[in-house]
């Protein structure tokens, strides 16, 4: 299980309803196919940046859920079947990712505790100075 | 300006030293640059649609490899120009 992100521009020829059974059709592939919709961002309509097509403007809508590779697969075959969705982007969001290790010093600082008889520190990778300086001092 | 009268070599830097440049990202501790927050995102976009150097900013090496990252899924999405006249 991963979690994803996928972003999709509707045109915006279409009207509110209509993009919103759009968002609704894609949201029921994502649970039937046994993901966990987390999050279900719309933005409405937007102007875009530069034109796509001959549209100047876009519904913006963003999926965050939880599940197998399969449902953006779907999600996207979908997408290129459909002529009113215009854009769509689809990430991987990696948890590890996003954390910047400081590798070395964390490393370090276990050794440390280990050499000294302590229980290596729960938020080693976080970095917590404070009560280390404490002791020293 | 005659040739006497011009400042020395490194004078203005004595008086008026540049400012600091420092990364932004870094300051606020921040981990992930999110494509969707647009507004930070055109901070980093002058006039002409190209993303500023580091060297310009002052952003640190891991920041602007993830903000070049988060400014090219911008744009494929239309929230931010590929070019600009």
């Amino acid at each position: 299980m991963r979690l994803y992100e996928t972003g999709f521009l509707i045109s915006p020829n279409v009207t509110e309803e209509d993009a919103d059974i759009v968002i609704q059709q894609m949201a029921d592939v994502v649970t039937q196919k046994n993901g966990k919709m987390a999050k279900l961002e719309k933005w409405g309509k937007r102007r875009m940046a530069y034109a796509i097509g001959k549209f100047g403007e876009a519904y913006y809508v963003f999926f965050h859920y939880e599940g197998g590779p399969d449902i953006p697969a779907e999600l996207g075959r979908r997408f290129r079947q459909m002529d009113t969705i215009l854009r769509y982007l689809t990430l991987v969001k990696e948890t590890q990712q996003n954390i910047r290790k400081k590798k070395k010093a964390a490393d370090r600082r276990r050794t440390r505790d280990m050499a000294a008889g302590r229980p290596a520190e729960p938020a080693a990778e976080g970095g917590a100075p404070e009560p280390k300086k404490n002791e020293e001092a | 300006m005659a040739r006497e009268d011009r400042p020395e070599r490194g004078s203005y830097k004595k008086f008026f030293p540049p400012k600091k440049k420092f990364c932004r990202f870094c300051q606020r501790n921040v981990k992930f640059i999110d494509h969707k927050n647009v507004d930070i995102l055109k901070k980093y976009i002058p006039d002409r649609g190209k993303i500023s150097p580091r060297r310009i900013t002052g952003t640190c090496a891991f920041h602007q490899r993830k903000l070049a990252e988060a400014i090219k899924r911008a744009r494929l999405l239309a929230l931010l120009p590929y070019v600009e006249n």
